[in-house]
C-alpha cells in the first residue's frame, strides 16, 4: 500500500552497508583457509573455498546494487549520498581483491609456492585479516554515531580508522619484504612474477580497507 | 415519509460515513511516530487512538459549531432552508468522498480542508463567487506553507536542543532524567495551552490569554516534576538498553501521542458532525443561524464513527508504519510531535485553518534536515503537498456536482 507520509520514510542505507560488511567479515575465514590449503598441495578443497568466496562476493554485489538503487533524489541522510557510494565502492574492492588473490592463485594452482616463500605468504594473509574485520565493527560505530552524535563515539570511529592505517603500513611493509625475498631468489621468472603479483593483489586489499575508512572520515567529520 | 427526514437518514449516513473517514486518514497523524518509534504497539495504538477520539469527540467537542466551516462562505446562502438542506448534504457527502479517496490512496490529506473544499463548491453552485470570502480563502492557501515551514523550524530546533543537551552526552540517561521535567513541562504548556485555546471545552472556560498562560505554566511545572517522579520510578537503568535517553523519550512520547489523538477527536469531529448538526436543525426547526447547537448524541455519534474508522482502516495504516519505518528513534519522535503540536497550537491562535497533517510533515522535514534520521525522502513531500493543494478544488467540484443531483430529486 502507497503511503506518502510514511513512506518518507524509508530503509536506511547502513543497513545495507553493514549488511555488506558483514559479508565481507564471513570471508575472512575462508580467505586465509584457502590460501593454507593451496600452500599445503594436500589439500583438495581449494576450489570449494573459492567457490564460496565467488558466492559471497555475488552476494555482496547484489547488497551494494540494492544500496545504490535505492537511495532516490532528494533522499536526505546525516552523509552525503556520494560519500556513502565511495565508502561502498572501496567497501566493495574489498572483496573483489579478495576474490583476485584467490583467482590468481587458482591460474596456477599445479605449481607450489616456493617453500621459503609460504611463511611470509601465509603472514602477509594475516596482516589484511585484520582489516577485513575490522570494518563492520567501524560500521556499527559509525551507525551509533549518527543515532547519538556523542564525541566520544566519534572518537571510537576514528580510532578504528587510524589503526586501518596502521595495519595498511604493516602490509605494506610485509609485502615489501616478500616481494624482495622474490628477486633475491635464485628461481624461474614465471614463479617470481606470480608470487610478486599474488603479493600486490593480498596488500591491495587492505588498501582499500584503509581507503574506506578515509571514506568513513569524511562522513563522520563535523 | 417526507423529503426532509429523507435527507435527516441521509445526513446521518454520510456524517458517519465521514467521520469514519477522519478516523481511517488521520490516525496516522497522531500515533505514526509513536508507533515508528515502537513506543506502542500497533494494536495498543489502535485502541488508545479509539477511545481517546471519542473521548475528544464527545467531552471535549463543540457543543456549538458554526454553520460554515471556518467561515469560508458568507453565511446568506443559508437564509433559505431549502438550499442550505440540500447544501449540507451535498457538501458533506463531497468531503466524504474526497477524504475516502484519499484514505483509498492513502495520501494524507486534511479533512478540514476537505470540508472547507466543499463548502466553497456549495456556495458557489447557491450564490455565485460573490459568496466566497477570498480572504478567508487565503488563509487556508497560506496555511500550506506556514504550518509545515513553522513545524520544521520547531522541529529541527528541538531535536538540536535533545542532541545537544542529552543524546551527545555522556550518562545520557542521567541527563534525560535529570532534564526530563524541562521537556515533559514545556510539552506540557503547549498541551494546555492547546486546550484552552483550541479545544470547544477550553474555549467556553473563556479564559483571558494571561490567566491561560498562568495556569498552563502551572501545570507545567507539576506535570513536569510529576512526569520526571514516574520516569524515574518506572526506568530502571538495568533495564534500558543503549544509552537509555530514548528509553526515557519513549514513555513522553506516549503522552504527546495521546494528546494528540484527544485533540484530534475534539477538533474533527465538526468536519463530520457540523453540516449533519445544519441538516438536524433545519428539518426540526426550519430555520437557522451562523451557529448551531451540537447535540451530545451527535458528539458521540461522530466520535464512534472515528473510532470505528480507526479500528477498520487505521489498522492497515499501522500495520504499514510498524513494520516499514525501522529509522526513527523516540527522541526523533518526541521532535515531530512537539513541532506538530506547538505549530497548530499557534498557527490556530494565528487564525490560520491548520491541520495536523500538514504539521506533522514539516516535523518530519525539521528533524531530517537537522541530520536526525539515517534516511528520509524529501522528493514525498511535494507528491504531498500537490493533494494538500488538490484537496480544496476536488471537494469543490464534488459539492457543486452533487449538489445539482440532489436539487433534481429535490
Amino acid at each position: 500500500m502507497r503511503l506518502p507520509f510514511m513512506s518518507m520514510f524509508m530503509t536506511s542505507p547502513f543497513d545495507g552497508i553493514q549488511e555488506h560488511a558483514e559479508v565481507i567479515k564471513d570471508c575472512a575465514w575462508s580467505f586465509q583457509e584457502a590460501v593454507e590449503c593451496h600452500i599445503s598441495l594436500k589439500c583438495v578443497r581449494f576450489d570449494a573455498l573459492r567457490g564460496d568466496i565467488i558466492e559471497m562476493e555475488r552476494e555482496a554485489d547484489a547488497i551494494k546494487r540494492r544500496v545504490r538503487g535505492h537511495l532516490p533524489k532528494g533522499t536526505l541522510m546525516p552523509v552525503d549520498k556520494f560519500q556513502l557510494f565511495r565508502y561502498l565502492r572501496e567497501q566493495d574492492s574489498v572483496l573483489d581483491s579478495v576474490e583476485h588473490a584467490l583467482d590468481w592463485l587458482s591460474v596456477r594452482s599445479e605449481v607450489e609456492i616456493p617453500k621459503e616463500l609460504q611463511q611470509d605468504v601465509l603472514h602477509l594473509v594475516d596482516t589484511v585479516l585484520d582489516p577485513i574485520d575490522e570494518l563492520h565493527v567501524m560500521v556499527q560505530e559509525a551507525r551509533e554515531y549518527f543515532r547519538t552524535f556523542r564525541e566520544e563515539q566519534r572518537v571510537k570511529v576514528k580510532d578504528i580508522i587510524r589503526s586501518l592505517r596502521h595495519q595498511e603500513r604493516e602490509a605494506d611493509r610485509v609485502e615489501h619484504t616478500l616481494k624482495s625475498k622474490v628477486f633475491n631468489m635464485d628461481t624461474d621468472p614465471v614463479t617470481i612474477f606470480h608470487v610478486v603479483r599474488l603479493s600486490e593483489i593480498i596488500g591491495s586489499i587492505a588498501d582499500h580497507a584503509e581507503n574506506a575508512g578515509d571514506m568513513m572520515r569524511a562522513m563522520v567529520a563535523k | 415519509m417526507s423529503a426532509e427526514f429523507l435527507i435527516l437518514i441521509l445526513g446521518f449516513i454520510f456524517g458517519f460515513y465521514m467521520a469514519w473517514n477522519i478516523g481511517a486518514n488521520d490516525v496516522a497523524n497522531s500515533m505514526a511516530s509513536a508507533v515508528g518509534a515502537k513506543a506502542i504497539t500497533i494494536r495498543q495504538a489502535v485502541f488508545i487512538a479509539g477511545i481517546l477520539n471519542i473521548v475528544g469527540a464527545t467531552f471535549i467537542g463543540s457543543h456549538v459549531t458554526n454553520t460554515i466551516r471556518k467561515g469560508i462562505i458568507s453565511t446568506e446562502v443559508m437564509s433559505d432552508p431549502h438550499v442550505a438542506l440540500v447544501g449540507a448534504l451535498a457538501a458533506l457527502l463531497a468531503a466524504a468522498l474526497w477524504v475516502s479517496f484519499a484514505t483509498w490512496r492513502s495520501l494524507p490529506v486534511s479533512t478540514t480542508h476537505s470540508i472547507v473544499g466543499a463548502m466553497i463548491g456549495f456556495g458557489i453552485m447557491a450564490g455565485g463567487f460573490s459568496m466566497i470570502k477570498w480572504a478567508k480563502l487565503g488563509a487556508v492557501v497560506l496555511s500550506w506553507v506556514i504550518s509545515p515551514v513553522f513545524s520544521l523550524v520547531i522541529g529541527f530546533v528541538m531535536f538540536k536542543i535533545i542532541v545537544q543537551v542529552i543524546i551527545s552526552r555522556d550518562a545520557a540517561f542521567e541527563r534525560s532524567i535529570r532534564y526530563s521535567p524541562y521537556f515533559v513541562g514545556v510539552a506540557m504548556f503547549v498541551v494546555a495551552l492547546s486546550f484552552v485555546f483550541k479545544t470547544p471545552l477550553g474555549l467556553t472556560l473563556k479564559l483571558s490569554t494571561p490567566a491561560a498562560l498562568a495556569i498552563a505554566l502551572i501545570l507545567a511545572v507539576i506535570f513536569g516534576f510529576l512526569g520526571k517522579v514516574l520516569l524515574q520510578k518506572f526506568v530502571r537503568k538495568k533495564d534500558v538498553e543503549g544509552s537509555g535517553a530514548e528509553s526515557v523519550f519513549r514513555r513522553i512520547q506516549i503522552g504527546t501521542s495521546c494528546y494528540v489523538a484527544l485533540a484530534q477527536g475534539a477538533n474533527d469531529v465538526a468536519n463530520a458532525i457540523g453540516p449533519l448538526a445544519v441538516i438536524y436543525f433545519l428539518v426540526k426547526t426550519g430555520s437557522i443561524g451562523a451557529k448551531v447547537p451540537v447535540p451530545i448524541f451527535l458528539l458521540l455519534f461522530g466520535g464512534v464513527g472515528i473510532a470505528l474508522g480507526i479500528g477498520m482502516a487505521g489498522r492497515r495504516v499501522m500495520t504499514t508504519i510498524g513494520t516499514k519505518i525501522t529509522t526513527v528513534t523516540n527522541t526523533r519522535g518526541f521532535s515531530v510531535d512537539f513541532a506538530a503540536a506547538t505549530t497548530v497550537l499557534l498557527a490556530s491562535k494565528l487564525g490560520l485553518p491548520v491541520s495536523t497533517t500538514h504539521a506533522a510533515v514539516g516535523g518530519v522535514m525539521g528533524v531530517g534536515l537537522a541530520r536526525g534520521f539515517e534516511a528520509v525522502n524529501f522528493r514525498i513531500i511535494f507528491q504531498i503537498m500537490i493533494y494538500w493543494v488538490l484537496t480544496v478544488p476536488a471537494a469543490a467540484v464534488t459539492s457543486m456536482i452533487l449538489f445539482k443531483i440532489i436539487r433534481i430529486f429535490y
